[in-house]
């Protein structure tokens, strides 16, 4: 794998993954972009809207034939909360060249002209989007914001994240909210369009079988020589500090036969390089099979099916996460807040260590085994502003020691404990404390 | 070992049956870091009645058994569980039950061989005590709970029980809180001895290996056990006809699900890869992303994401599921059934047909770029008695006379069920 990147102009970067392991190249653009009250609701309907057609592929059904004959090239397009920046992202996948029945084309020039021409060169009738898309689309965009509660396990993650950051960025959803829906009509969005182009951290990555060529490919694309510089306005996330907040339990109920735990914690963390203790703190606590919410609550309490934790590094903040019977909402509660005790005394072994990085720098190394999470990697570095080969990062791992991990245990504290319950159970519950 | 080559992905597959009866396949894959090894057995959760080799009378057991060995194969009579061997070896190990197969695998980068010898020594040694088996109710009780909270598990079961009469492909693989509590360790060691026996098992190694000297470590780490006769499955006798058109279910949901299914008769052997291909491009030409169908019920609000379209097959039992969510799912139901008479009436739009096939074409290469799905791939079709590369060769047989005649033949108004998931 050879990585290059070229900054095609003032806050517009070319990624280059030259790689031959995949029988596909994959082509993505990320408009980044912070996240606002104000903006959500209005990113969510434009990367619908864009979708939907552009100015030479006018419809879902041409660009879905145009795709179909370029053996099935699959586009994609979905909406990330990444910190506080809210991302577009639209992706490409189409077939090396190589593996063609017919060896006369050149599918890599046309896959990146087409995803360039969708994000970069919509349908616009009368100074704005076409109304039919724009009406239609907000019908689907209600529809994924009345779903949210459709997939419990994220209902309760999403929810404890909107109690820990209420009225702040990160408490929003991605996909916006109902009322601010029906402010925007076909025009207006256009505005809006033509704000995050000519402002958005644009970032362009390019993943396969590639070579010098495919740089003029892209420099030389008409819909990127449109765009201009730009002082790129997005977030960057080195380090954040946590205000200290009272720890509070919030319980709902809904129709669920399980009952869903997640508890959010903020890390206090003194200097960035404790990044790396806190990945092999989480891995620890909850980040396998081995990790003592998996052993404790799952194995030798017999507790949960799924019991697990998870560390967001834009945030600093760590999530335990767990689905249980209801009835033995206090139990299991105790048993964590007894884990993250222990893990502030030490009380985890050497081998546990071991595990731990060993399961990290598995991770790290096969990174470069699948396209987009090599992508994701790459991009993650252009936010937290912070560039490590993926050598020196297994090597931050490994130096990782006790110490280290015992000093995230006491800068972590405890935010907020969310509980989904059901209706039927209100008696049995009682709050924890 | 035998190796068969496909020059449209150029890849190679090593196969060789050894003598204890266990088939072993690897495709090599240059300059990948990730190394991908899945061991199944031929057993999933329809297999509750057989007949046991050498015996003469049938052993029912069950619903829930072949998942609840999966659960409990992990345990060591050293008191060690196996997957925390292997995620301390930094190993990403799990397993996994469907309708006809059981697999153990893991996936790494590094510690392949200590990995390896984790995997061959569980799978070969089971341990169930009463107590053990007694605690995995605990934990699997609350995976059957956790299921019965997705509303695109219930729909999808919905659907097989309006297909199936007595098929078990209807009932959960999990069993249910009332099956599980049936079971104990000599249930566990029975089925165990009779489906865990190499004769009845694959392994598929897929990563950067050269794979002769693989194939020695693997035969280095079986333990001396010798092919058992052929196992005789019993499936009660399944009608051709469906149970119910319609079945319904309430549950808290934003919008509908719907699954509609058309049951099928089981094709032969030889046919069996065709006729998937067929279905595929079949079923995207009806309701795919370019069908004007989807382009309808999009404009019209009625689907808002393309439905799932599938093809699922195994022994005894044959269907095709549209899977998707909808405010107004009978009105799919409908118009679905309306295009598929229109169609039938029609010539196939050649154009149309020749841009589908290129599309899953592409699909099918898109299957060699990762490991995992390559091995989960080889050993899913092997239990079908299938070889993976035929989807890429066949495509090309698959001709529109082809597609007229299973359109005539399987998509009949009789054969077709609706489950609907409503807002309750």
């Amino acid at each position: 794998m050879q990585y290059k990147e070229k900054e095609l102009k003032k806050g517009i970067k070319l990624h280059l993954i030259q790689t031959e392991k995949f029988k596909t190249n994959l082509i993505a653009v990320f408009l980044t972009l912070p996240i606002t009250r104000e903006t959500v609701t209005k990113n969510a309907l434009l990367s619908a809207v864009l979708r939907r057609g552009s100015k030479n592929m006018p419809t879902l059904i041409q660009i879905s034939q145009e795709l179909e004959e370029m053996y099935g090239a699959s586009f994609d397009n979905g909406l990330d909360k990444t910190g506080d920046n809210h991302v577009l992202k639209f992706y490409l996948e189409s077939i090396n060249d190589k593996f063609l029945p017919q060896n006369d084309e050149n599918m890599l020039k046309t896959s990146i002209e087409k995803l360039l021409e969708i994000v970069f060169n919509p349908l616009i009738e009368n100074g704005g989007f076409k109304e039919e898309y724009i009406k239609q689309e907000k019908e689907n965009i209600k529809r994924i914001i009345e779903g949210k509660p459709d997939n419990k396990a994220r209902y309760a993650f999403d929810r404890c994240i909107e109690e820990m950051y209420k009225d702040k960025p990160y408490g929003l959803y991605k996909y916006g909210y109902i009322e601010d829906l029906e402010k925007i009509d076909a025009k207006s969005l256009f505005e809006h369009y033509k704000e995050v182009i000519s402002k958005a951290k644009i970032n362009i990555f390019i993943s396969g079988d590639i070579n010098e060529d495919t740089i003029k490919l892209v420099e030389e694309n008409e819909n990127i020589q449109k765009l201009a510089d730009r002082n790129a306005d997005y977030y960057i996330h080195e380090m954040e500090t946590k205000e200290k907040v009272q720890e509070h339990e919030v319980i709902e109920e809904m129709d669920v036969t399980q009952g869903k735990i997640v508890i959010g914690l903020d890390l206090n963390l003194e200097n960035e390089e404790q990044r790396y203790d806190a990945l092999v703190y989480n891995a620890i606590l909850g980040g396998t099979a081995s990790s003592k919410m998996f052993q404790e609550v799952r194995e030798k309490a017999s507790l949960a099916y799924t019991a697990g934790s998870s560390y967001i590094r834009y945030k600093s903040n760590i999530f335990i996460k767990c689905g249980i019977e209801i009835k033995n909402y206090e139990k299991t509660v105790k048993i964590i807040k007894k884990q993250l005790e222990d893990m502030k005394n030490g009380v985890f072994s050497d081998e546990d260590i071991e595990n731990a990085k060993n399961s990290i720098i598995s991770t790290i190394r096969s990174i470069d085994d699948e396209q987009d999470t090599e992508i994701t990697y790459f991009f993650g570095q252009e936010l937290t502003n912070h560039k490590i080969s993926l050598e020196d990062y297994m090597k931050k791992i490994e130096n990782v020691t006790k110490e280290d991990i015992v000093k995230i245990g006491n800068l972590l504290t405890m935010n907020t404990i969310y509980f989904l319950k059901n209706h039927e159970a209100t008696k049995e519950v009682q709050p924890c404390k | 070992m035998q190796i068969i080559e496909n020059l449209k992905v150029k890849e190679k597959l090593y196969i060789e049956k050894l003598e204890n009866g266990l088939t072993v396949m690897i495709i090599p894959k240059k300059g990948i870091q990730k190394k991908y090894v899945i061991w199944g057995t031929n057993y999933g959760s329809n297999d509750s009645k057989f007949v046991v080799p050498g015996e003469k009378e049938p052993t029912e057991v069950p619903k829930g058994v072949a998942h609840f060995l999966e659960h409990k194969m992990f345990e060591q009579e050293s008191g060690v569980n196996s997957l925390d061997t292997l995620t301390a070896l930094g190993v990403d190990a799990n397993a996994y039950t469907t309708n006809d197969h059981t697999a153990y695998l893991f996936e790494c980068t590094d510690n392949f061989y200590p990995a390896l010898d984790e995997l061959m020594d569980y799978v070969q040694h089971p341990y169930f005590t009463d107590e053990n088996v007694e605690k995995e109710k605990g934990i699997i009780g609350q995976e059957i709970m956790m299921y019965d909270d997705y509303p695109d598990w219930k729909v999808y079961l919905n659907a097989l029980e309006a297909m199936y009469h007595e098929h078990p492909v209807k009932l959960d693989i999990t069993g249910t809180i009332e099956t599980i509590s049936h079971i104990d360790k000599d249930i566990l060691y029975k089925c165990y001895n009779t489906f865990y026996n190499p004769s009845n098992m694959a392994m598929v190694v897929c990563g950067d290996f050269e794979p002769e000297e693989l194939l020695k470590e693997i035969k280095n780490r079986l333990i001396d056990k010798k092919a058992n006769g052929e196992i005789k499955r019993i499936y009660p006798e399944e009608k051709e006809e469906i149970v119910k058109e319609k079945i319904e279910q309430n549950m808290d949901v934003s919008q509908p699900l719907f699954a509609i299914g058309i049951k099928d008769k089981i094709a032969d052997t030889n046919e069996r890869v065709k006729k998937h291909i067929a279905f595929e491009i079949l079923l995207n030409m009806i309701l795919g992303k370019s069908s004007k169908l989807y382009q309808e019920l999009y404009n019209e609000g009625i689907l808002f994401v393309t439905p799932g379209l599938d093809y699922e097959f195994a022994r005894g039992y044959a269907h095709i599921l549209i899977t998707g969510q909808s405010p107004k799912p009978y009105e799919v139901y409908d118009k679905f059934k309306k295009t598929v008479e229109k169609m039938k009436n029609e010539p196939i739009d050649s154009e149309e047909f020749n841009r589908i096939k290129k599309r899953i074409y592409g699909q099918y290469v898109k299957e060699y770029n990762d490991t995992a799905d390559i091995a989960r791939m080889f050993l899913a079709d092997f239990f079908k008695e299938i070889n993976s590369f035929d989807y890429l060769e066949e495509i090309t047989t698959v001709n529109e006379e082809y597609l007229q005649q299973i359109l005539k033949e399987v998509f009949d108004d009789k054969k077709m069920i609706i489950s609907v998931i409503k807002k309750g």
